[in-house]
């Protein structure tokens, strides 16, 4: 079992994402990860704070980053922004040290200490590096054969450090999709933005940007798109529908986090995912997946994987 | 006063091989050079700095002169130096510095998702930063609908970091009141309230407060906000939308830190 310390983020722990905390937690022990939640955790801040004052935010990333000092584990988030945010208040913190007293003096004040200690890590980047795609492939009992994905990497895993995927064309989504059994579709715009929390004050710019990912995916034979970030599937999939009447498409790509889509691949009960917190329902798409948790299909499933 | 340098370089080419870019690197390293470009002809740099006073030009030809690749040096110009506080300010932000290397070769404004709806791309506000054009920059729209996703970033061959220079940039007009009739300082407000209320963010309360803040001044015409509706009820029905904030038990210790930052006034 290996030990992590857990930060959810506002949208994934209760809101807009909550699916995504929800198959989170669902594979998380069948992967071999205990992840425990950080103690009181605070919003990371993410750009909104950051483009508006910008010693507060970083000071109140700073305290999460404090709190999770104390655990001595690396701090795993699902949101992409999240990570971008706190990884980007850990490497200003080291390279401006200005900051850093302005900012040990803010949380000295609150009885905290922070030393720059802390590995900001994305749960993606933990299951492909930690984990290993070798034992998710093992731990699969019903591959998805025959699934068409579109691996949407959003923006904020693979920028704007160079980390654990080649930022100009990441390919590590795409070797989860082959590992689970289903089949990467070429996906031309994978790493293009959705347009993020710009839906709210700029819906028509966010929308146009939205058209053009499904468009991508649904022209290269996309059942459904899977994605690592909470804004990039609300944006994807709620948002559809006004895709749909503002372009006079008919996109219907249900649009999966890759914890359900692991979920699935795992053998984990549909409900424990929270595939019914979508608004494009993937229903139709996921049933020849989602049945093999009956009882008398799994023992086929167990003849014919097994 | 400040002054500014214009010296030429000719290079040893005995050397050969990748001494040239070991060279630029070098020179931007000393903290008086603002900025190094190749040049055609008879030398092959050129290079701008900028001193306190005249007689540290020479000091400054000496430092580089002293350098083993350096075959020839020629000061080419030496005049008092325009001020420009719009740059000063911008380059005194953790990152802002970078944009002195910028070569106005445009990959940015190629990679932006956004720029066909920016009043001015993201090469040409970096242009109009170094020639200090702040009232123009900080009224227009670009920072405001760069969606952060840093794909001019990484793809910058000359490391400017462009996504921190549209942050500085939304700072600096919202604090010199410049982004009066903007959507997203609003969007921007909503989201810090919630965070100072809560700790967290609770997203019903953000977009609430969003749309009366809009509605109220006008930003937003309310028949696109009653087209927002079905959305909204949607995510409620399908358990995506909490009605009650959480509050985190720390709050106080949030507002403490907060307010100890606000009493410092800034990262500067």
């Amino acid at each position: 079992m290996k030990y992590y310390s857990y930060f959810p983020g506002c949208s994934s722990s209760e809101g807009t994402a909550v699916a995504y905390g929800l198959s989170t937690q669902a594979i998380a022990s069948a992967l071999g990860m205990e992840l425990i939640e950080l103690e009181d955790w605070n919003c990371c801040g993410s750009t909104p704070y950051g483009s508006t004052e910008e010693l507060e935010a970083v000071c109140v990333a700073a305290r999460d980053l404090a709190l999770a000092e104390k655990t001595g584990l690396d701090l795993v988030t699902p949101c992409s922004s999240c990570y971008t945010t706190l990884n980007k208040v850990n490497s200003q913190l080291k390279e401006y040290p200005d900051l850093k007293a302005k900012v040990d003096e803010c949380l000295a004040a609150a009885g905290l200490k922070y030393q720059g200690e802390v590995k900001v890590r994305h749960l993606f980047e933990v299951i492909y590096n930690d984990i290993g795609l070798d034992v998710v492939k093992s731990k699969v009992v019903n591959p998805l054969r025959g699934l068409r994905v579109a691996p949407y990497y959003g923006c904020q895993l693979v920028r704007p450090e160079p980390g654990f995927d080649n930022p100009w064309n990441p390919q590590s989504i795409d070797h989860l999709i082959v590992t689970l059994g289903a089949e990467p579709v070429p996906y031309p715009l994978k790493d293009r933005c959705c347009g993020g929390s710009l839906v709210i004050p700029e819906l028509d710019l966010a929308l146009g940007l939205i058209h053009k990912l499904l468009e991508s995916a649904a022209s290269n034979g996309a059942q459904c798109i899977v994605t690592v970030c909470p804004l990039c599937q609300t944006n994807l999939d709620a948002y559809q529908d006004m895709v749909n009447r503002k372009f006079r498409t008919k996109y219907n790509l249900p649009v999966l986090f890759f914890t359900q889509l692991i979920g699935l691949a795992l053998g984990v009960e549909p409900k424990a995912l929270a595939l019914d917190k979508a608004i494009v329902s993937a229903e139709a798409v996921l049933s020849p997946y989602t049945k093999v948790a009956e009882p008398a299909v799994q023992t086929r499933g167990g003849v014919t994987y097994g | 006063m400040e002054i500014k340098a214009y010296l030429m370089i000719e290079m040893d080419r005995e050397d050969g091989g990748d001494g040239h870019r070991n060279a630029v690197e070098e020179l931007q390293a000393m903290p008086e050079v603002v900025a190094v470009a190749p040049v055609s002809g008879e030398y092959d740099l050129v290079v701008e700095a900028t001193v306190d006073i005249p007689i540290r030009v020479g000091v400054i030809a000496d430092k580089i002169q002293a350098k083993e690749w350096v075959k020839r040096l020629h000061v080419l110009k030496v005049e008092p130096a325009a001020p420009n506080p719009f740059l000063d300010e911008v380059c005194s932000t953790p990152g802002g510095k970078s944009i002195r290397w910028c070569a106005q070769c445009g990959l940015c404004s190629a990679s932006c998702p956004n720029v066909a709806q920016m009043d001015y791309s993201p090469r040409k506000i970096i242009a109009l930063v170094r020639a200090g054009r702040r009232y123009d920059i900080l009224t227009s729209n670009t920072m405001w609908i760069c969606a952060s996703c840093y794909l001019c970033t990484v793809r910058c061959p000359k490391d400017v970091k462009i996504t921190e220079l549209m942050h500085t940039l939304e700072r600096l007009s919202t604090r010199h009141g410049l982004s009066y009739g903007r959507a997203t300082p609003a969007m921007y407000r909503a989201f810090i309230d919630s965070i100072k209320n809560n700790g967290r963010v609770h997203e019903l309360g953000m977009m609430t407060r969003f749309y009366l803040l809009t509605l109220s001044t006008g930003k937003m015409n309310p028949l696109a906000t009653i087209k927002m509706l079905p959305l909204a009820l949607k995510l409620l029905l399908h358990g995506r939308m909490s009605i009650k904030p959480t509050k985190i038990k720390g709050s106080e210790q949030l507002k403490t830190i907060v307010e100890r930052a606000q009493a410092l006034g800034g990262a500067r």
